[in-house]
């Protein structure tokens, strides 16, 4: 699937940035190409939900220094929405549960946004609704779940459904999924999994944010990275990943940094 | 599974700190007149702006009606009737311990807080206050050599007029209410602390209040300074013996915090609480609060208040240096017919200011125990934050809980969060307990410390000991 | 009239001016009423304004409690106009519509349904202030205010299986002081959906009282609108009674009152009823909206389930007291109440006390309060899945307000509530 000559999706460059006045990233360096999947690996606190959050613009992370280039615009002047118009998905660690507001409303809207932006028709109540459909048999989603709140009293892996559900209707460009096997029994993670290997092609990318090789054995990524302290240290292919299971971090944080073979 | 009188009436243990030293003590008439306050500043020699201090509180205190909100339905006091000043008859401070009194000493083994050198707690500074009188107070020189000052407050008034002048009634001013003002008029010792830029204070500091007559009022004042960046670690008990007349306890404690230090002040209150008929017991009606005057500067009180027969008494943080922090951690035990309303207030008024209260009332027998707190948000408190959780566990079905939680916020960037529940002991957990051989008593003590343990363990390692020993003795013997 | 009170100890006390213009604009004692009117002005006059230090009044903005007292007393000549602030719908098509017009005889009443029937006044006499004296709701000013004004009363006794439903529609009049009373019987096994909309005029002042018996087995859905208009004022008094066994679904709304005070009193006589309270208050520019609520067991087994919601906008200010007690008889009730407030601006301000008094050891309790903005959380979770700040903002003010709103089947639909209750406001 890695074609050099496909489009630079990603390019983040020395990106350094802080939340409540803490450092967590120092000096991130990371590209990605339209049908490649990347792999982000590291433990607890190494910055890799950090990462995730600063591309999706959480108003909490502040970038200190570094530029994040989005399909050649900078990402970082794009408030968290109009990145999600352009494509760019974020799939929670903890999706948020908000009472009172009904999931089929709120999936509605937010395809619509997308739509727009992609100068497509919007969709009223009942096209939505077939369309919604068309995309629940594969995150094997039960239809009730669109009428209660959104995520409100869904189980680990209903949320985690929900959010790939999401990356379904959306159609992004770029997917970062942020821890989206934790907390999920075998079954859960294979239809997860299962739902992000439908949705992946070569017009896309995806960047998976993960602890264990479980994950990836079931979604193939191209690269793994491994970070540490804020940074990439280390960048491989998929054996790395597999390395990393049997030996765990220490031997890479032992050795010299390497970075950006990519 | 057994009914619900299970958890039946509550007898408590004889209170073990009822005696009275016989001592010669020094008195001086009942009442309080202009003269009685000018007596006592007389008495211990104090500079003109603090008899002006007093005089001013006096006068305003005359102007003052006595509060009656809060839901405690006592019999009123008659002001006319109490003793102001009382001491022992040779009450000069002695420079060595072994000149004081050894009655009096004597007194401090009993209570289990011995003062010789031989004897007494080692890393715990003591200032023993006896009626209105600091008897001595240990560890003073190993304290000076870090620059931190621990001694009563008359003897700070005489050799720290500055620092008197410039914080006492700073924090409560003196005509913050009825009983702060009657103890700004006639406060007779207590404890000062200063604690230096830098220092972390190499100790912990306890004052040990012990009321001995039984007509005085005790209004002891105590001032707490905590320089920039420095800390502390403040202790606090107090017993008094039975008698069966109301004895008034009106203390005022103020608490100043300069940038990034912070101060802990921990109490454990066994007042005698009257009988089981409710004769006798301590008004405990006392007005404590701290100001978060720096940047980061934290206060967190902690109490276990077990005694008296009534008490009233809400330990207040002023958040109002940027990022500053306020906690509250409440143990509050109630039996016969004692009546507790306690709380906090945390009142924000910088932004970016935390609190956090925690409250654990435990009601027996036929007490009222009243959690009352404010949690008041400013406007300019932006991006600040309270969490408040009261929980109340009755035992027996005459005992009474409230809870009556005031949360104001005029700022939307902050967020105030309150949950309380009451509870009993549930039979469940104690069914648990005794099918695994643990004895009925036992069972009931160790549920009881357990609802208690997130407050206990913010208490100093030999307090939380000590408040869970108290606990045990209250409720021993009690159930079933 | 003189300017002085002689208070029940005997002391003099000066009357404020607004406080004598009311005593003047009262007219003479008359109707089937006019014996509890004589007294409760007696009562009311040694009683005397609240004040700031009775704990129930102590939030009050006095100046807008007083300014009530500005408007003429409402005679029964004058025609009730309508709140030009609402359109009225139809009609429930299961139930029907009362309008309840102030001073005037309660309405022409021949041609009630089946099962609806007016109290005679032996009757009248029996139940008249009993919920009140049992909620221990007397002696409260509201409740004396009511009594000293209004001299007529809708009583109803209501008995049997699927009976339609009941609007009761209430407008303030412009530039007028109103007051109504009604009483409400739900006899056994009896289920009843009532509505209750209480609608303000440009410059109108109201205070209604309602007495509800639920008997044993009854079950009640009791809807509340109350939507004032300009610089309508509204105050409200509540006192329900309730048999074991009996259910009682309460849910109320209120906006758009310059100054509104709600009192919800509820007793389970001998507990082992079900209580469900759902209200959502909306407090923009310079209103003070408050609600009061007080909920008492005197018997085993109750059951309350409390969720009380406030909105505070522009200078506004949104206060809830929420008192729940449980004496020692009403052992192993089961209560909960939550108090959850958002602030939508920084010059509003919100107060809010959920009391709990409890004197039986075998009880479950718990409550709760929160005042939040908008979380954070939830707003960019919506942003990042490409919804504005201003549309994630309004649909997550919805989903606050749904939650109430979604327990209202009467009038949901009808009097289009989620349009009123968001119009106008801003995340």
């Amino acid at each position: 699937m890695i074609n050099s000559n496909s489009e630079l999706i990603l390019e983040i460059s020395d990106l350094h940035a802080q939340v409540e006045g803490q450092k967590i990233l120092n000096g991130v360096d990371l590209q990605i190409r339209s049908g490649e999947i990347h792999a982000l690996m590291g433990r607890n606190g190494s910055g890799k939900s950090t990462l995730s959050k600063v591309l999706a613009g959480h108003p909490a992370y502040k970038v200190t220094n570094g530029k994040v280039l989005y399909r050649g615009e900078d990402l970082l002047g794009f408030e968290p929405e109009e990145r999600a118009r352009l494509g760019l998905f974020l799939g929670f660690q903890y999706p948020v549960e908000i009472p009172g507001v009904s999931n089929i409303e709120f999936l509605r809207v937010s395809t619509n946004s997308r739509r727009k932006q992609l100068g497509e028709e919007e969709l009223d109540i009942f096209s939505f609704e077939d369309f919604v459909d068309s995309r629940l048999k594969l995150v094997q989603m039960n239809p009730s779940f669109l009428e209660r709140s959104v995520n409100e009293g869904f189980s680990g892996g209903e949320k985690k459904r929900n959010e790939i559900l999401q990356m379904a209707l959306l159609e992004p460009i770029l997917s970062i999924l942020d821890e989206t096997d934790s907390g999920l029994d075998i079954d859960a993670l294979r239809i997860v999994a299962g739902g992000v290997n439908q949705l992946t092609n070569q017009d896309n990318a995806t960047l998976l944010i993960t602890h264990y090789q479980r994950l990836l054995d079931e979604i193939k990524p191209d690269f793994v990275h491994v970070m540490s302290s804020g940074r990439i240290l280390r960048t491989g292919g998929s054996e790395l990943a597999r390395e990393l299971e049997d030996s765990g971090y220490e031997w890479i944080e032992n050795e010299l940094p390497k970075t950006g073979e990519s | 599974m057994k009914s619900q009188n299970l958890v039946g009436e509550i007898v408590s243990k004889p209170y073990k700190y009822g005696f009275v030293t016989d001592i010669e003590t020094e008195k001086i008439s009942k009442g309080l007149t202009e003269e009685v306050v000018r007596q006592i500043s007389a008495k211990k020699k104090e500079p003109q702006f603090l008899l002006d201090f007093r005089l001013k509180a006096y006068k305003h205190w005359l102007t003052m009606t006595e509060p009656n909100w809060a839901e405690l339905g006592y019999k009123k006091l008659n002001y006319q009737d109490i003793i102001y000043y009382a001491a022992p008859r040779d009450n000069e401070k002695k420079a060595s311990l072994d000149e004081v009194d050894p009655k009096l000493l004597e007194t401090f083994d009993k209570l289990g807080i011995p003062l010789t050198e031989q004897k007494r707690l080692s890393n715990v500074a003591v200032d023993a206050v006896f009626d209105s009188v600091s008897i001595a107070t240990t560890y003073k020189e190993k304290l000076a050599e870090h620059g931190v000052v621990f001694c009563s407050i008359t003897e700070a008034v005489a050799e720290y007029p500055e620092l008197i002048e410039q914080y006492l009634g700073s924090v409560v001013p003196l005509n913050d209410n009825f009983f702060a003002t009657l103890n700004s008029a006639v406060f007779s010792d207590g404890s000062f602390v200063f604690i230096p830029k830098g220092i972390d204070c190499p100790m912990e500091l306890s004052s040990y209040f012990r009321i001995n007559s039984g007509d005085i009022g005790q209004f002891e004042r105590t001032l707490i300074i905590a320089e920039e960046s420095s800390s502390v670690s403040y202790l606090e008990g107090c017993t008094a013996p039975m008698f069966d007349t109301n004895t008034l306890h009106a203390a005022v404690v103020e608490i100043v915090v300069l940038d990034d230090a912070s101060v802990k002040y921990s109490t454990v209150q066994n007042w005698y609480s009257g009988d089981e008929n409710g004769v006798g017991g301590i008004y405990n009606f006392v007005t404590k609060r701290g100001h978060c005057r720096g940047v980061r500067s934290k206060i967190s009180w902690s109490q276990v208040e077990t005694g008296s027969a009534i008490t009233w008494k809400y330990p207040s943080c002023i958040l109002q240096g940027e990022d500053s922090v306020g906690e509250f951690y409440s143990v509050a035990l109630t039996n016969h017919l004692q009546k507790a309303d306690t709380g906090t207030k945390m009142i924000h008024v910088g932004p970016r200011t935390k609190s956090t209260i925690v409250s654990k009332g435990i009601s027996a027998g036929k007490s009222l125990n009243s959690y009352r707190g404010l949690v008041q948000i400013g406007p300019k408190a932006i991006g600040s934050k309270n969490y408040s959780q009261c929980d109340s566990m009755l035992i027996g079905d005459n005992a009474a809980a409230n809870t009556f939680p005031y949360i104001r916020s005029q700022n939307p960037s902050s967020c105030i969060e309150h949950e309380a529940s009451t509870c009993r002991i549930s039979e469940d957990k104690l069914f648990y307990l005794q099918s695994r051989g643990i004895g009925f008593e036992e069972a009931v003590s160790m549920i009881v410390s357990g609802f208690c343990r997130d407050v206990f363990n913010q208490l100093p390692m030999e307090f939380a000991a000590e408040a869970d020993k108290l606990l045990a003795l209250k409720l021993e013997g009690s159930v079933g | 009239m003189d300017r002085e009170r002689i208070t029940k100890d005997g002391r003099k006390l000066k009357m404020s001016l607004q406080e004598t213009k009311l005593w003047e604009s009262l007219s003479e004692p008359r109707g089937p009423l006019a014996s509890i009117q004589l007294s409760a002005r007696e009562s009311l006059k040694s009683r005397g304004m609240p004040a700031a230090s009775e704990e129930t009044w102590r939030l009050t903005d006095f100046q807008l409690l007083e300014s009530i007292l500005h408007l003429p007393l409402s005679s029964s000549a004058s025609e009730s106009n309508c709140s030009s602030v609402f359109d009225m719908p139809s009609p429930p098509t299961e139930g029907f519509r009362l309008m309840l017009s102030p001073g005037s005889e309660p309405l022409g009443l021949e041609s009630l349904p089946k099962g609806f029937n007016l109290l005679n006044s032996e009757e009248l006499k029996e139940v008249l202030g009993k919920a009140l004296e049992h909620c221990g709701s007397n002696e409260d000013w509201s409740v004396g205010l009511n009594n000293s004004c209004v001299d007529n009363v809708l009583a109803l006794r209501v008995e049997g299986i699927d009976l339609p439903s009941l609007e009761l529609v209430i407008s303030g009049k412009d530039g007028e002081f109103s007051a109504t009373r009604v009483i409400l019987l739900v006899e056994k096994n009896t289920h009843l959906n009532f509505l209750q909309v209480l609608l303000g005029a440009f410059n109108s002042a109201h205070s209604h009282l309602i007495e509800i018996h639920l008997a044993e087995n009854a079950s009640l859905n009791h809807e509340w609108l109350a939507f004032g208009g300009g610089k309508s004022s509204f105050l409200s008094h509540i006192a329900v009674e309730q048999q074991p066994k009996s259910d009682y679904s309460f849910t109320s709304i209120q906006k758009g009152w310059l100054f509104s005070r709600f009192e919800p009193c509820l007793v389970q006589v001998n507990g082992q009823a079900s209580t469900k309270f759902r209200g959502l208050q909306i407090a923009d520019s310079n209103e003070q909206i408050a609600t009061n609520s007080t909920i008492r067991f005197d018997g085993p087994e109750g059951d309350l389930d409390q969720l009380h919601k406030g909105i505070a906008a522009g200078t506004s200010h949104s206060i809830f007291n929420g008192c729940i007690e449980v004496p020692q008889p009403a052992q192993r009730t089961s209560a909960a109440q939550l108090s959850r407030n958002l602030l939508l601006s920084n010059r509003s301000r919100v107060d809010t006390k959920p009391e709990l008094k409890i004197v039986a050891d075998d009880v479950r309790c718990t409550h709760g309060a929160t005042v939040t903005e908008l979380q954070e959380e939830q707003l960019f979770y919506m942003r990042s899945r490409g919804i504005e700040q201003i549309a994630a903002a309004n649909l997550l003010l919805r989903g606050y307000c749904q939650e109430i709103i979604s327990s209202l089947p009467m009038s949901f639909d009808r009097w289009k509530v989620l349009e009123h209750v968001l119009e106008g406001l801003r995340g």
